[in-house]
């Protein structure tokens, strides 16, 4: 018969089989922490773009000059960030980081994007059936956007054997909605060196 | 040879210790086989209750079947292929993305090599290896998630879809440098389609040559589509699409893998087993496809498809690609077994009892790996019908190699936006019992 010691093995290798991964493991980190896992866009891709972005648009000079010459502030509305990538990227998170600096460094308005407007019209339409004389809002009195904020991802990728140089560039710009002037324009270049592992 | 063998056993430490690592390999058999046992079918055998629902218009009781079937481990990413076709075949495009990128995921996970499953397809059986997919699967994956969509009216996806797929075809050809077979020449259609919705007119045009050449490269038995060369014509013309219904029909199903017992002499005779081993090899069986064209009409107007693709054909080839090394692997796996076999049989010490049950062992844990992406369908037809914007009730008639009408499906209010593209898709299989047709 087979011997203890084939046992103690078939039984070490069953016990091995069965304990691994009995639980799953939840370890909190700081969202500045950078882990990459597979290579592909991840959280510290997004956060980047927003620093870069915000610094950019903030100290650049199409606020002054609008500043200058309207003697307001300048309106944005967030148009479309079309993803031109090899992935499938979410970009409203680094928009709403934009959306955000904007807002609270009191120099930017933002308007509602086109499906907050609906919701937010469709509320005032309620509002005239329901709210109390004093509290009602009225139509008409939206305030049109000055620029509109537009954009892309594009990457470039080279991959051989087990090696990618992932290249990713986002480009945002202000135009103007009034004459289709490009006021600024924002990049952020990004690249990554993806090895796979040989053996797992 | 036969001291490289046996000299396994004297590396580990020699003497008395280094000997029992052939009982270690008879013991894994051993558990192998208690476990493999139980579940003694093969996994084609187990998959038929998933074809038949399917075959019946029974999606939900075949989504059931493939649940119960309980793929996880070294069957999960069939578990995600299979999963993500019943749901495209619902039309839960959504939900089958989210399992065709799982699959995609455990794919580039399993490229990397593992050690144990290594040593266990080559002293148990070569379904203890992780299924990473045919390269050929590995390419369908982007036109069913590019499908999937564009039938959501997603174009800016299909079209992530279709740059993925551009650099994995890329790396798969690097690897298979001589299969002709793996040019992509569908997707890259499809692709092409994508690209000009998108905008993209000039890698509209690079994607639809490069389909073109693909399908002359991989000879596959059908003419090249005429859909193509008109695109791409036009596309070099520079004249802009005109507004069209797009048809894909899933037309049966793709092979079978069989488990099929052939005879090898044993390259250690003697002292180590048999002079011929029995060996459990997978046996590719193509099955029929049952529609030979199908006629898309709305109205008086009508087109008649056209074969794109020969998934069946491409799986065949790329199946005989891998069919040397799956024998060499496993002639390799019966020495491993029957050394120690013997081994054990020799510190048993000729009880007979023994020697039996260790013969028994060495052959029931050998089984063929016949896994494959079964609901992958035989060959996929494409029928365009240009239509002015509008919307429509199309009608799709399917007929047999003999002109008999196997079914006509109805598609009601088709939105076709003016210079837009609107997809629509169906499968149709043989019923149950005449899907498993010889081939």
């Amino acid at each position: 018969m087979l011997s203890k010691r084939t046992w103690a093995v078939m039984l070490a290798g069953v016990a091995v089989l069965m304990l691994s991964g009995c639980a799953t493991e939840v370890k909190r980190i700081g969202v500045e922490e950078v882990k990459d896992l597979s290579g592909n866009w991840n959280d510290t891709d997004s956060r980047l773009v927003s620093e870069e972005m915000i610094r950019d648009s903030l100290s650049t000079g199409w606020l002054t000059r609008h500043e200058q010459k309207s003697k307001k502030a300048p309106t944005v509305i967030v148009g479309n960030v079309r993803n031109l990538s090899h992935e499938h990227i979410n970009t409203r998170t680094f928009i709403a980081d934009l959306e955000r600096a904007y807002v609270n460094s009191g120099r930017v308005d933002v308007v509602a994007s086109k499906t907050e407007r609906e919701g937010l019209r469709e509320e005032r339409a309620d509002m005239d059936l329901h709210a109390s004389e004093t509290s009602r809002k009225a139509a008409g009195n939206e305030a049109g956007a000055d620029y509109m904020l537009m954009g892309t991802i594009n990457t470039i990728i080279d991959a051989s054997g087990g090696e990618q140089i992932r290249f990713y560039q986002i480009d945002l710009t202000l135009v103007s909605t009034v004459d289709n002037r490009k006021v600024w324009t924002g990049q952020k270049k990004l690249k990554k060196d993806v090895k796979d592992a040989k053996f797992r | 040879m036969e001291n490289v063998v046996s000299g396994i056993s004297e590396i580990s430490a020699g003497g008395k210790q280094g000997r029992s690592l052939p009982r270690a390999i008879f013991g894994l058999a051993a558990l192998a086989a208690v476990l493999v046992l139980p579940g003694c079918a093969t996994y084609s055998a187990g998959f038929v209750n998933v074809e038949n629902a399917t075959a019946n218009r029974d999606l939900d009781g075949a989504v059931k079947s493939l649940d119960d079937l309980k793929l996880t481990g070294p069957d999960e990413t069939l578990h995600h292929l299979n999963k993500g076709v019943l749901l495209r075949l619902q039309g839960k495009y959504a939900d089958s993305n989210k399992h065709f990128d799982a699959a995609k995921s455990l794919m580039e996970k399993l490229s990397a090599i593992s050690i144990t499953e290594q040593a266990a397809s080559v002293t148990v059986n070569d379904t203890m290896k992780a299924y990473e997919g045919l390269p050929s699967e590995q390419l369908m994956v982007y036109s069913f998630e590019a499908l999937n969509y564009l039938q959501m009216g997603d174009v800016d996806d299909a079209a992530v879809e279709a740059r993925q797929f551009d650099v994995k075809q890329g790396l798969i050809v690097e690897k298979n440098k001589n299969a002709k077979y793996l040019s992509g020449a569908f997707v890259r259609y499809l692709n092409g389609m994508v690209y000009e919705a998108v905008g993209e007119r000039d890698s509209a045009r690079i994607e639809m040559k490069k389909a073109l050449d693909g399908y002359k490269v991989q000879n596959s038995g059908f003419p090249i589509p005429q859909g193509l060369k008109d695109d791409l014509r036009r596309l070099e013309a520079g004249k802009t699409a005109s507004s069209e219904v797009v048809f894909i029909l899933h037309n049966g199903l793709g092979a079978s893998v069989d488990e099929n017992n052939i005879r090898v002499a044993n390259p250690m005779p003697g002292a180590n087993g048999p002079v011929m081993f029995s060996l459990a090899v997978p046996k590719f069986v193509k099955r029929s496809l049952p529609v030979a064209r199908v006629v898309l009409s709305a109205g008086s107007s009508s087109a008649t498809s056209e074969v794109v693709e020969d998934v069946n054909g491409i799986a065949e080839k790329s199946f005989n690609d891998r069919l040397p090394t799956i024998i060499a692997r496993g002639v390799a796996r019966m020495v491993v077994k029957n050394v120690a076999s013997q081994k054990a049989k020799e510190q048993a010490g000729g009880n007979p009892l023994f020697n039996l049950g260790a013969d028994i062992l060495t052959n029931a844990s050998e089984r063929a790996d016949t896994r494959s992406w079964s609901l992958l369908p035989g060959n996929i037809q494409m029928a365009r019908l240009a239509l002015p914007a509008g919307k429509y009730d199309l009608t799709a008639t399917y007929y047999s190699a003999h002109g008999n009408i196997l079914a006509t499906r109805e598609f009601k209010d088709v939105e076709v936006k003016a210079g837009r593209k609107a997809f629509v898709s169906d499968y149709f299989l043989n019923p149950p019992a005449a899907a498993k047709a010889a081939n």
